[in-house]
């Protein structure tokens, strides 16, 4: 009986595990199949054409990095004070675990939600009409709780000896976040942001009404007024109406620079993950 | 003449108060309704190095945390009592603890080393106490590194990652970090623990050249250890739960005649290497 589920239960694991690298290899491997053809130096360099089915997506492309370069710059001074708050200044448990369930209360918004934010708060409100600059603020906003407890787990692995020794030689507190907490958990503000973008930056709704256009935009030129052309959103209208085979092949190139441009973040992120775990060893 | 003289905790406490480097009196630590330390009298008298030994799980790190009360650090740690740092109380509101702990340097079991280069772990402290021009961090920096006797060794490759450094050197580097800001007394708690006899020897030479300006205290559990350097010595035992200073002597006088049971016990239960 016992030698029975010995086997079972390992093998019964095996097979998930299998089916979900299975259902990931075959995913990938429809993308890439219908969109590798559509790729080309020109399919980078060149701008969108004729509604979709003809030219590149370079305003796509650099629109999106506009924005994924936005969320970086906006969110990481956010989840640094969140992540300082949480793991150095509060003293009080009952705060500390306040604090989280904000986090992961944040995480669990749905992105549509973000947008209608979005919408609602800057381009009507504030009257800044689709920006750049909205979309970035959304996907920050919608990365912070990956950011922040990422950067907290990097701060509550730090041993203590390092907090230790630096208040023994006399340093201030603020001293010590500068010189020793910030500069050996910093790792963890990139792997979050890499992590938190490679799902966020793949999303349409919480751009689609604030931050990003169809047709018709280059390079921001300032805020109110100012959208951007973007991946998701490009895939999404193509998606609408790809009756065209022209537009069915750079629907499919689109989906497939956007699924590389997201592994390239997991990618990235990964060498810091492994920093962790290298100076827990030292 | 002085080391042959044996006194009891009381009466070494009343000569020696009045210029001490540290006085406590009355010291009490809790945490978590657990009584650490009770009743803790001790006078730590200037430029002399001042042992504690006693039984493991006594008090000993806890009471030089006390001192310059790194206890902050450890929120359900409550301290009571009355300790003062060259006459003036640790404690009282208008100290600055982090202004009291630059002047106190503090050697850790295990050398504390910072992922940097050499010559950054040296002025990790003193580059943010005070404004110093490079020049002068430089100059620093060296006499740092000769006090510690590391300066030699380490000369050709200040720029390299202190982590390269063996483990007694790394436990140098810390003294000369401690040094760099030239603190007025020294806390180290067993700092040749983690050492092999070479880099022990070199440790104990230069707690008997720093006594010379620093007040060094020094817990440790090797007898040897407090029989070659220290000049007086402190005996924490456990006694009713917790920790006290059973007796304070000098140096030998401890060692040799010891008045209180506990410590005879705990120097002849042989837990003590020589
Ligand atoms: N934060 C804390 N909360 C509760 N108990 C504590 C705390 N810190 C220390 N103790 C207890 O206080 C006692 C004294 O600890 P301390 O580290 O001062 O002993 P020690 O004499 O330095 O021992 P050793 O020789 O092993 O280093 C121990 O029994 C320890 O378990
Ligand atoms: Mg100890």
């Amino acid at each position: 009986m016992r030698r029975a589920s010995n086997v079972i239960f390992p093998a019964l694991c095996g097979v998930c595990a299998l089916l979900a690298c299975a259902l990931l290899v075959g995913l990938v491997f429809v993308i890439a199949q219908r969109g590798v053809p559509a790729l080309s130096w020109t399919f980078f360099t060149d701008q969108m054409r004729q509604v979709g089915s003809a030219g590149g997506i370079f305003y796509n492309l650099l629109g999106t990095l506009i924005l994924i370069a936005a969320a970086l710059v906006i969110s990481a001074p956010i989840a640094t004070g969140l992540a300082l708050t949480q793991a150095v200044y509060l003293r009080s448990a009952s705060a500390r675990s306040r604090l989280g369930l904000f986090l992961y209360t944040l995480n669990g918004i749905p992105s549509i939600v973000f947008g209608i934010f979005g919408f609602i708060v800057f381009v009507k409100f504030f009257g800044w009409g689709k920006s750049w600059l909205i979309g970035g603020i959304l996907l920050a906003l919608m990365i912070l709780p990956t950011v922040t407890v990422s950067l907290i787990e990097r701060i509550r692995a730090l041993p203590r000896k390092y907090i230790e020794a630096a208040t023994g030689l006399g340093l201030r507190q603020s001293q010590i976040i500068w010189s020793v907490i910030l500069p050996q958990s910093w790792s963890g503000l990139i792997t979050g942001s890499l992590l938190g973008l490679a799902r966020a930056a793949g999303e349409t709704a919480p751009i689609m009404f604030t931050a990003t256009i169809f047709a018709g935009a280059s390079l921001p030129h300032g805020i109110r007024e100012s959208p951007v052309l973007s991946l998701p959103y490009h895939i999404f209208i193509l998606a609408q109406d790809s009756f065209d085979p022209g537009v069915g092949a750079k629907l499919w190139g689109s989906a497939l620079v956007l699924l590389m441009l997201v592994f390239a973040l997991s990618m990235i992120a990964l060498p810091f993950r492994l920093r962790l775990h290298d100076e827990a060893h030292a | 003449m002085m080391k042959l003289m044996h006194k009891e905790a009381e009466s070494h406490d009343t000569t020696a108060s009045a210029d001490a480097t540290f006085r406590v009196r009355n010291l009490n630590v809790t945490a978590r309704g657990k009584t650490l330390l009770r009743d803790v009298n001790v006078s730590i008298a200037p430029r002399q190095v001042f042992g504690i030994i006693g039984p493991s799980g006594a008090g000993k790190s806890t009471f030089l945390r006390c001192l310059n009360r790194l206890t902050d650090l450890t929120p359900e740690i409550r301290v009571s009592g009355d300790v003062r740092f060259e006459g003036t109380s640790v404690r009282d509101p208008s100290v600055d603890p982090d202004a009291l702990r630059a002047r106190i340097g503090f050697l850790f079991q295990q050398p504390v080393v910072f992922p940097k280069s050499i010559i950054e772990n040296v002025l990790f402290g003193v580059r943010r106490l005070r404004r110093l021009s490079r020049g002068v961090l430089a100059e620093v920096a060296e006499r740092a590194l000769r006090e510690a006797a590391l300066w030699n060794e380490v000369r050709d490759r200040l720029n390299d990652s202190a982590l390269a450094l063996s483990v007694g050197q790394q436990q140098r580097l810390c003294l000369a970090r401690a040094l760099a800001s030239e603190p007025e007394a020294i806390l180290m708690d067993e700092p040749t623990s983690a050492l092999d006899p070479k880099s022990t020897q070199a440790i104990e030479e230069l707690i008997l050249k720093l006594k010379e300006r620093h007040t060094i205290v020094l817990v440790t559990h090797n007898i040897g250890q407090a029989r070659r350097v220290t000049d007086w010595l402190a005996c924490i035992c456990v006694r009713n739960g917790a920790g006290t200073v059973a007796e304070t002597a000098c140096c030998d006088a401890l060692l040799e005649n010891p008045q209180c049971q506990e410590v005879v016990e705990y120097l002849g239960s042989g837990s003590s290497l020589p």
